[in-house]
């Protein structure tokens, strides 16, 4: 049952100064798709993510988010829709504990007011322990749970983000940004990750775009990839013919044939 | 299906605080407390409901800058609002009973006018206009002389209701330890709650905050207004119990002074506040007893330098340090 998360992009194009880091990109997204987004450095991955989540401004064009324009929607405010996205470098409360920066992501559960939770009225007791809850499964799914109570900045880096993943699902989002999940995870880490981001959406699908190098993973984790080069749609489709493209060869390799 | 094994979400959750120890704890704290005023004598009670007042204002800073991460310099002028409304009280001829609501309301404006430039800035800058804001306050004061005493201060009749004299030693210290331990738990549920996970979030990390929808602003807002709650609150009570009132308490030297405690009791933490509460408040009184009152700013300088290089956990992070110490020594 799949209701939320049918993002549509039309004409997008994101400019700084002259240059046109997106430019007339259109896309849809339908609800519950896992989505590749590929193309060289520099091709406008990370400021396609951007315009859908908000921290980039859309120049032209339009964004809709299940039929309702969210072009120029305050990044909270897109998240509080269920838009999240995961950041390349992760951004954690670095004195927190994996548990806390988790929970941190409990933004879209209904909360009681200010003056209800600092009394611990009912309502306040109960949301607190639905959050732990949430916070504790999402924590244990993703195997944090040994190091869930150390403060993230003593971590590794695979766990840092898979940190940042957990706050992001805790968000229950319907339409879920990750810029370079798999990025500077060894073999085995991208393996788990891979599986969890699979499991969690077939548990409860949302729209997922994942801005990705790795094409392995691009491969197993996505059914639709999307190529970009210099800020334009090069060719979309499932990842094999994708990938196989001419002109997706060329903008990696700079030659017509395989590499 | 099901990707997440429920034995293992319960190995995630926090530990259970072991609610005997806290028990035991707020109990030993109720009996110090309950035991104090047999023991010592009247001054040393006084100064002790001076510590807990200072606690609630430390309390409120610590929510504003220990929390949400921005640098007020104008919560001694917050601390100075409500103390003005004891003071004024009498020459306004405000009753009681509107005097809490006036305290709120005052607080509830000062704070979210100090609020607005997070809108636009943070930081240093954030803080140099904050300074401007208590400025402001002083200069009020001492530009309306004829009902404030200006900078020659103004004495503040005690409080009295039936038997109940604020300028008493023993009811003060009453007074103070109520309006504290209600401070504390409002403090420690702060930390329990949304609104006290979004502070830290907002003081970590503005992206990670609007990207999973925290509201930033209004965050920050919030937290200003409540440190100015906390601060103006106590600054009510702070000047029944002294008496008499003084643009100099809240100059900026009075707001470093907050910060001061914040950052050396350990900021983020409400035990934290206690210690930098009992610190500005007592050790000055130490050097005032031994004839010295002018060593507590050199030395006090010192100790802030050496505890933000030794201990940037503060007071707190010092004392578990030693705890955790102990308690291996005692197991070998």
């Amino acid at each position: 049952m799949i209701q939320a998360g049918a993002l549509g992009l039309n004409a997008v194009s994101v400019r700084f100064g002259g240059i046109a880091a997106v430019s007339e990109v259109t896309l849809a997204f339908a609800p519950g798709t896992i989505n590749g987004l590929i193309g060289p450095n520099g091709a406008g991955k990370t400021t396609l993510l951007n315009a859908i989540s908000g921290f980039a401004a859309v120049s032209s064009g339009r964004i809709d988010l299940d039929g309702a324009e969210i072009t120029a929607m305050a990044t909270a405010a897109r998240a509080r829709r269920g838009v999240v996205r995961g950041f390349q470098t992760v951004r954690l409360l670095e004195q927190e504990s994996v548990f806390d920066n988790v929970l941190v992501g409990c933004e879209r559960l209904p909360q009681p007011d200010l003056l209800v939770q600092l009394l611990n009225l009912p309502a306040q007791r109960r949301c607190r322990s639905r959050d732990l809850d949430a916070a504790a499964q999402i924590v244990a799914g993703l195997g944090l749970g040994p190091v869930a109570q150390r403060p993230v900045a003593e971590l590794p880096f695979a766990s840092r983000r898979l940190t940042e993943i957990a706050r992001v699902l805790v968000v229950r989002p319907t339409v879920l940004l990750l810029d370079e999940p798999a990025a500077g995870l060894d073999t085995r880490d991208r393996h788990a990750l891979t599986e969890t981001l699979a499991a969690y959406h077939a548990s409860d699908p949302f729209t997922m775009l994942v801005v990705e190098h790795d094409v392995d993973l691009v491969r197993r984790l996505c059914p639709h990839c999307v190529a970009l080069e210099m800020g334009r749609v090069i060719a979309a489709g499932p990842p094999a013919a994708v990938l196989d493209d001419a002109r997706v060869q060329r903008a990696y390799f700079g030659t017509g044939g395989h590499a | 299906m099901k990707p997440v094994p429920d034995i293992s979400a319960r190995a995630a959750a926090p530990p259970p605080s072991r609610p005997w120890l806290r028990t035991a704890g707020v109990a030993a704290l109720l009996a110090i407390y309950a035991a104090l005023p047999f023991l010592l004598g009247k001054y040393a009670i006084y100064t002790a409901a001076q510590v807990m007042i200072y606690a609630v204002a430390t309390l409120g800073l610590d929510i504003v800058y220990g929390r949400a991460g921005q640098l007020s310099l104008a919560h001694a002028s917050f601390f100075g609002l409500g103390a003005y409304v004891a003071a004024l009280a009498d020459p306004l001829a405000l009753p009681l009973w509107a005097q809490p609501e006036a305290v709120l309301l005052l607080a509830i404006i000062a704070g979210g006018i100090v609020a607005v430039p997070t809108l636009r800035l943070s930081g240093l800058r954030l803080s140099l206009v904050t300074l401007l804001f208590g400025e402001l306050f002083t200069w009020g004061i001492n530009h309306s002389s004829s009902l404030t005493g200006g900078s020659e201060g103004i004495t503040v009749n005690p409080l009295t209701i039936g038997g109940f004299d604020s300028q008493d030693a023993l009811h003060a210290y009453l007074l103070a330890g109520a309006l504290a331990s209600g401070a504390t738990l409002l403090a420690v549920q702060l930390g329990r709650s949304q609104y006290g996970r979004r502070m830290l979030a907002v003081r970590d990390s503005e992206l990670a905050s609007v990207s999973v929808g925290i509201p930033v602003v209004r965050t920050k807002i919030v937290a200003f207004i409540m440190s100015a709650v906390f601060a103006a609150v106590a600054g009510w009570v702070y000047a029944y119990v002294v008496g008499f009132v003084s643009p100099t308490t809240f100059d900026l030297f009075g707001s470093v002074n907050f910060m001061v405690a914040v950052i050396l009791g350990g900021s983020g933490r409400v035990l934290g506040a206690w210690f930098g509460a009992a610190y500005i408040v007592l050790v000055p009184e130490a050097f005032t007893s031994l004839g010295y009152p002018n060593l507590f700013p050199i030395l006090g300088g010192g100790v802030l330098i050496a505890v933000a290089l030794l201990l940037p956990g503060g007071l707190v992070e010092g004392a578990s340090l030693l705890l955790s110490a102990a308690a291996k020594r005692a197991r070998a």
